[in-house]
């Protein structure tokens, strides 16, 4: 074995009580490349650690236990704790979904308040449209989409920059609190008494410093590995992660800054300002962090499963330093009200127009760089679910740019249509970045042999349908809403016509819970049934020749 | 050990044709922004609402950012000590506001809930705030808003 390689042996942890342990596996390309300190002989792999001679141990001795640290220090525990919990959110949220579409479909019958008595006064426990909607948006964007984002970053950083994370109990640490605080959140939510207003700023305070905790760890272990590394000018998903991680960071902690001001008596906006921040943070954190974790993952996902080289790194800063000026801008256009002067809104508005070119750039660059391996785009497994998220990209661009003209912002500004493309940023784009980064994440994380399985298609296509049906149900039922209050239609009209695209939307989000479970029962297989491998670095003396 | 795997790639400089695209898209961009600054931005919080309902929606959103549903409870039917909401159409339904009602049967909610008035300067709050003043500043439009929704609800 060529010591530059990852050892290629069965890990202790998974090999216990297995059949044919101790065969070894090295198929594809691990990434993550760190080697133990020196080889272990496999067959003291499978005996209990001891401190002692056994042959001298009597019936009544236990052997010596073994001290495990309460945070794990291992590599890629931080990134795998997130990419699990990611995949339990994406069921949760998918649930939650179907609630939403059900409570937007029949509001007054399933409304439904139980009072909880404690020992401060009577809570009440409200599933409502409003607590629903709050709870699918939050669940998706910090559970299933934040989870996710996270242990990208966390994956990816230390493979593009050859060194090992800089504080990996950090990161443990960090997936603990994000996933404590958002159950906290999320209960919370579901009590009107504890949460808060706005959109995704519903958390109470003390959620939201857990939140903010678990942001500065992750970003303290980022950066750190980053300004570890010799590299100067690192590959161009560190300049989307950095960018991302930042902004998630100071956005809500402004917001949450804001709010903690409020309550204290501080300083206290007006409901109007308080509106326009809250409109704000949500649209940042839609085309900043969300969109720059998404095409962070897109730009090293589809490199390394190609094994290609990237297209054109000048390209890549090209769309990096676009995206990032036009990003910041474009929540401006969500700053609509009477206090604010018309030119600040028509700068967001032409920000967000022009976001149609950065999307270009990265869909050419990654495009041009599958070229002479097209016949993966066929083939189930990573490269199928970059190429969608590719197309999600340029089609939520392009309908970005259409909503921000002004004579169809008349039309569908109050109507579903921004639901719609939302939903298609969300549950297009960047959820399947995430599936295709978990594709080839998961096997390498859990250390299995594992790809290209029928239940990957399932996913792939229950997703898209999922997503696909669902975006255009919304933007179809926003046209059709605009056109019919454009003809000074009744509000009983209105919604009679809307309810059958509710309905439609409610197909879309159930083929999306679909993806989930099929994605959760692909990764449970994957651990509980695939032989134990090892991912060793391609051409560098694995003994299995590379199987991408 | 760790191992560096860097992801190479093809060229390094920036295609010409990118740079051409990204020029003539930021000089439409710069048009469009020019020849497009005339117009006003509408209220954030008058904003009409997906269901299409109307100014029902638009007192929920004021409700709901001044905090009202603290107290009130999350459907205003009142809590503990708090009144319940419902019925004021009729007039008040707290002891300390039949007075206040008696006195301005047609704005004593306006009044009493902007808490600015010497109308109401003498009448015993009971911990309700004052939201026509700091920190809510809730202007007298949108608290006609809130009282017009109030008076809508069975």
């Amino acid at each position: 074995m060529s010591p530059t390689s990852y050892h290629c042996s069965t890990p202790l942890g998974h090999a216990k009580g297995r059949a044919g342990i101790g065969q070894t596996f090295c198929v594809g390309y691990n990434a993550a490349g760190f080697a133990p300190s020196r080889p272990v002989p496999i067959d003291a792999r499978l005996r209990t650690p001891m401190a002692v001679n056994p042959k001298k141990l009597r019936p009544y001795d236990q052997p010596p236990k073994v001290r495990r640290p309460i945070l794990p220090r291992e590599p890629d525990n931080g990134a795998t704790a997130f990419l699990v919990a990611a995949l339990v959110w994406f069921l949760t949220a998918s649930g939650i979904g179907l609630l939403w579409v059900a409570y937007q479909l029949f509001p007054d019958q399933l409304t439904l308040h139980l009072e909880m008595p404690t020992i401060s006064g009577v809570l009440t426990f409200e599933l409502s449209p409003a607590t629903t909607t709050s709870g699918f948006w939050n669940s998706l964007v910090y559970g299933w989409l934040g989870n996710a984002g996270l242990g990208a970053i966390l994956f990816i950083t230390p493979r593009l920059l050859g060194r090992r994370l800089a504080t990996e109990t950090a990161a443990s640490a960090a997936a603990f609190l994000w996933n404590i605080g958002l159950i906290a959140g999320l209960v919370a939510i579901y009590v009107p008494q504890l949460a808060g207003s706005g959109a995704l700023t519903e958390f109470p305070l003390p959620v939201a410093g857990v939140l903010l905790l678990a942001l500065l760890l992750v970003n303290a272990a980022f950066w750190r590995t980053v300004l570890a590394s010799a590299d100067r000018l690192p590959y161009v998903s560190i300049w989307y992660f950095g960018v991302a991680l930042l902004a998630l960071l100071g956005l809500y902690g402004l917001i949450s800054v804001a709010q903690l001001l409020s309550v204290v008596n501080v300083f206290s906006l007006s409901p109007a300002g308080m509106a326009l921040a809250n409109a704000f943070y949500g649209r940042a954190l839609e085309s900043l962090c969300l969109s720059g974790m998404a095409i962070g993952t897109l730009y090293y996902v589809i490199p390394r499963a190609t094994a290609n080289p990237l297209y054109s790194w000048g390209l890549a800063m090209l769309g990096w330093l676009v995206w990032l000026g036009l990003s910041t801008l474009a929540p401006l256009a969500s700053l609509v009200d009477v206090s604010v002067p018309f030119a600040i809104t028509q700068i967001g508005n032409v920000a967000t127009f022009l976001l149609i070119l950065p999307a270009f750039i990265v869909v050419a660059n990654l495009l041009l760089s599958l070229s002479g391996r097209w016949t993966l785009v066929l083939s189930p497994g990573t490269v199928p679910f970059a190429v969608v998220a590719l197309t999600f990209l340029a089609a939520n661009a392009l309908l970005e740019a259409i909503g921000s003209l002004g004579s169809v912002r008349a039309l569908v500004g109050p109507t579903e249509w921004g639901t719609g493309v939302k939903l298609f940023a969300l549950l297009g784009t960047a959820t399947f970045a995430f599936l295709a980064l978990a594709d080839h994440a998961f096997p390498r994380l859990l250390r299995r042999d594992w790809g290209g399985t029928l239940l990957a298609e399932a996913t792939l296509w229950a997703a898209f349908a999922g997503a696909a049906v669902a975006g255009l149900a919304l933007i179809a039922g926003g046209v059709v809403h605009g056109s019919l209050l454009a003809q000074a239609a009744t509000a009983e009209e209105i919604n009679g016509f809307v309810f059958w695209f509710r309905l439609v939307l409610g197909a879309g989000i159930g083929l999306s819970a679909l993806a989930a479970a099929v994605l959760a029962l692909n990764v449970f297989l994957m651990y509980t049934i695939a032989r134990p491998a090892e991912y060793a670095v391609v051409g560098e003396g694995a003994p299995v020749p590379a199987a991408q | 050990m760790t191992v560096h795997t860097p992801i190479e790639s093809r060229r390094r400089g920036i295609p010409g044709w990118a740079l051409a695209l990204t020029g003539v898209m930021f000089l439409a961009g710069a048009v469009f922004f020019a020849t497009n600054l005339n117009g006003s931005n509408p209220p954030i919080l008058g904003t009409p609402q997906p269901s299409g309902s109307g100014g029902g929606l638009n007192a929920v959103s004021i409700i709901k950012a001044a905090g009202c549903q603290a107290c009130h409870g999350p459907d205003l039917a009142g809590q503990a000590a708090f009144p319940n909401l419902h019925g004021v159409k009729n007039g008040p339904t707290s002891e300390n506001l039949q007075q206040l009602g008696k006195d301005h049967p047609d704005d004593w909610a306006n009044l009493w809930i902007a808490g600015t008035d010497p109308a109401v300067a003498g009448i015993d709050r009971g911990g309700m705030p004052v939201f026509g003043g700091p920190p809510t500043n809730l202007s007298a439009e949108e608290i006609a808003t809130v009282v017009e929704y109030l008076k809508t609800l069975p």
